[in-house]
């Protein structure tokens, strides 16, 4: 029976006779993890420096490593919503340590907690469970939170979406509304009280609508922070999207979704992909669910700027449950409607967040625009990592990066179309998933 | 002298994986009589390694009792550099099959002491009970390793400075940038690979085939250090076509012609059983060499009358007797008195 207690040894695993994804590569190459350090060894410098030999290698039979995959807009899952503060908020925690273990087997392996627009108590009560959890680098703790995803409320009421219009506010006073609004503990860095180390702020990533009044002049406080500032939910035009874009703003939230379409004579949010103004192009997150988004436009959006590509779920906690009506927002008594992948408000036919896994959104995008394997896992991986600036960190096979990895097997079905199965989950350099097991 | 005309240099690469394949297999390697294979760097043997480490894939050849020395190392470019011999053999070898790294040996170019580095070298080949097979392959100019033309062929693991032309033509590894270029390297002599038991030498490709012309069908020469090889007793070049260009018709002709026979009467070309097996068991191997003792030739003993220059591994001296000293004497104590 595995202990529990986890061992002061070190492992370091090898895997062999597998094709591991390198920039836009599939590259046949030894991968070396430990699980000491839980980082991607220095193979070679381990080799002949302490004369390291691996304690176990694995052969992969041709099956291809990518780093584990990151999701940036997950709203929870497993039936937890990150949004819902329970009556005891101290379950809170206890749940979501039970979605990180579950999550981990989906192969995402780092993701932004995302929260919907929500009253001032909920974003205080639920931000400080919600903050980058990898510092214990154990790999039974599951998936890690790289910080929260404030989506909302500092967005256009007519862009709202599924978000609770009541709660959709304006930031007049510039930052300090923000800071009122998450808590100034949430959205500054804070000092550990034992090791006296600076912690990053929990909040890892803000949308907002940058027409709303007071966000675009609050984006150089909030990417000071080390923040990343995201448009959405909004109805800016081309040269508003342009100014978040020149004042420090490097992401789109769900492009094409909840913003106003692209018009030959305003070409909106979407313009920002055009470097018209030889301003740096923003990544710019895709559902590529099948129902979200048309299959020609998330291809036209990739074309536009394969480099800033980044698949996300926007899943809600309802992944992975049978279909059925659910409880949505408990004051108004809205409740969704889940139809297989399709997720709507009840009574309306408004696409209400979707419930896919990452995995399944690669799979689409693969079938749908004809890209390459790699091209597909780098928009879970190193893309997503690009933005969140853990590069060499999250999402990469390159030596000393976390070695968060996902074994995946290749099928070519008899129609042409191509699948992609999750067969192992590592994380920190040990093994939290076997398909086979 | 072997010299075996294959095709392409894929076949030729092919032939030399499977000799060394089937030589390492017949030596039956343990942990305490390990293989000792030295091993080059450069574009030519990459074939090789690569059929090698197909052939481990494949369980069909195990590494584990086999110690490396490598050839040659750059001196003063970090260990880790992309270009350096220690990131060679290690993409191309080292992380692909089962040999141990402490059974690895390459130059440390960045050795706080050089010389001591080199003399280190020659005293673990020794200790490792010296080389059983040296795979080698030649530039242009017929080097091997880094002894470059007019080196000693009498030349032993050491400091070298790099000919202009090499750091010219290593300059396109190096961003086209000459200054990056690493001037020096160290390397094992020409003796040193001679004194291996056998050598196995690979060249491919029109451009060195003057070199093998040079090292086979002339005279032993500094300018062309691969001629030195025709003062071993086992050695084997390996060679494509395009290698035989500049070669007598007559010379390929009858390399060709020897190897059919030999196959036609059903035996490659093999080396002699006590060079197969190497010399078993060495009970006390010696970490550091003494100092000679010098005994008196007998018959049962010889010792080498040829010059060191020229020496072949002492397994393999040729038993000759020695002259023995005129001793003077009186005629008159031959003839019986009366």
């Amino acid at each position: 029976m595995p202990s529990a207690v986890p061992t002061a040894r070190e492992t370091i695993t090898k895997f062999t006779n597998c094709r591991i994804l390198k920039g836009d590569e599939l590259v046949e190459q030894d991968l070396w993890v430990s699980s000491g350090t839980g980082k991607i060894v220095r193979n070679q410098e381990a080799f002949y420096s302490s004369h390291a030999v691996p304690d176990h290698t694995i052969n992969l039979d041709g099956r291809i490593i990518s780093p584990g995959l990151i999701d940036v807009q997950l709203n929870g899952a497993f039936g937890f919503n990150f949004s819902t503060v329970p009556e005891d908020p101290s379950t809170y925690g206890k749940v979501l340590r039970q979605v990180n273990k579950s999550l981990v087997q989906t192969g995402v392996t780092s993701y932004l907690p995302t929260l919907t627009s929500s009253n001032k108590e909920a974003y205080h009560q639920a931000l400080p469970f919600l903050g980058p959890s990898g510092q214990r680098r154990l790999a039974s703790d599951g998936a890690e939170s790289l910080g929260a995803h404030c989506e909302g409320p500092f967005l256009n009421p007519t862009k709202n979406g599924i978000h609770p219009r009541e709660v959709l506010v304006a930031a007049e006073n510039g930052f300090s509304d923000l800071e009122d609004m998450y808590g100034s503990e949430n959205i500054n860095p804070t000092l550990d009280p034992i090791s006296n180390a600076i912690l990053p702020p929990r909040i890892r990533k803000i949308t907002a609508a940058p027409e709303i009044a007071g966000i675009t002049s609050a984006i150089s406080d909030i990417t000071s922070r080390g923040i990343v500032y995201a448009i959405g939910h909004t109805e800016a035009t081309y040269e508003e999207a342009s100014a978040a874009i020149a004042a420090g703003g490097t992401m789109i939230t769900h492009l094409f979704n909840a913003m106003a379409p692209l018009h030959h004579r305003n070409p909106g949010v979407f313009g920002v992909l055009g470097l018209a103004k030889s301003l740096p192009r923003p990544y710019f997150g895709i559902i590529a669910d099948g129902i979200h988004l048309h299959p020609t436009s998330i291809k036209i959006a990739f074309n536009a700027h394969p480099d800033g590509f980044i698949l996300v779920t926007d899943a809600m906690h309802l992944v992975g449950l049978p279909d059925g009506v659910y409880s949505w927002n408990e004051n108004s008594g809205e409740r969704l409607v889940k139809t297989g992948p399709s997720l709507t408000l009840e009574g309306t036919d408004k696409i209400a967040g979707s419930s896919i896994t990452l995995i399944e959104c690669v799979n689409n995008f693969l079938n749908f625009s004809g890209c390459t394997i790699s091209q597909a896992l780098k928009a879970v991986t190193s893309t997503p990592s690009a933005m969140l600036h853990l590069q060499g960190v999250k999402g990469s096979l390159e030596s000393d990066a976390d070695a968060d990895l996902v074994i995946i097997d290749e099928e070519v079905h008899e129609n042409g179309a191509r699948s992609l199965t999750i067969d192992q989950v590592w994380k920190f350099g040990s093994k939290v998933f076997d398909r086979d097991e | 002298m072997r010299l075996i005309i294959r095709e392409d240099p894929t076949s030729a690469s092919t032939y030399i994986a499977n000799y060394i394949i089937d030589r390492i297999k017949s030596f039956n390697p343990t942990n305490k009589h390990p293989f000792v294979l030295g091993l080059p760097t450069g574009s030519s043997p990459v074939g090789i390694y690569k059929v090698l480490v197909e052939r481990y894939k494949a369980g069909e050849i195990s590494f584990e009792n086999v110690v490396t020395f490598n050839m040659d190392e750059y001196i003063g470019i970090p260990r880790e550099h992309p270009e350096s011999y220690h990131t060679f053999m290690y993409k191309h070898f080292f992380s692909h099959v089962n040999v141990h790294p402490s059974n690895t040996h390459i130059l440390n170019g960045n050795a706080p002491n050089l010389e001591a580095e080199c003399v280190q070298y020659e005293a673990a080949i020794k200790a490792a009970g010296g080389i059983d097979l040296f795979l080698g392959g030649i530039g242009p100019d017929g080097h091997i390793a880094f002894n470059e033309p007019g080196s000693s062929l009498a030349s032993r693991t050491r400091v070298k400075t790099l000919a202009y032309d090499t750091i010219i033509a290593n300059s396109r590894f190096f961003d086209n940038d000459i200054s990056k270029v690493p001037k020096m390297a160290l390397t094992v002599g020409v003796q040193t690979v001679l004194e291996a038991r056998e050598v196995v030498i690979i060249i491919t490709g029109a451009h060195k085939s003057l070199a093998l012309k040079k090292c086979i069908e002339e005279g032993v020469n500094h300018m062309w250090t691969l001629s030195s090889l025709q003062l071993h007793p086992h050695p084997m070049i390996v060679v494509d076509e395009d290698a035989t260009l500049e070669l007598q018709v007559k010379t390929v002709k009858y390399f060709k012609s020897i190897e059919a026979v030999s196959a036609s009467q059903g035996f490659e070309q093999i080396l002699p059983s006590k060079v197969r097996t190497g010399p078993r068991p060495i009970d006390n191997r010696i970490m550091i060499p003494t100092e000679e003792v010098k005994k008196q030739p007998t018959i049962q003993s010889p010792q080498p009358v040829t010059s060191t220059l020229l020496a072949a591994p002492a397994t393999e001296y040729p038993v000759r007797s020695i002259t023995p000293d005129l001793i003077p004497d009186r005629m008159g104590s031959r003839i019986a008195a009366y």
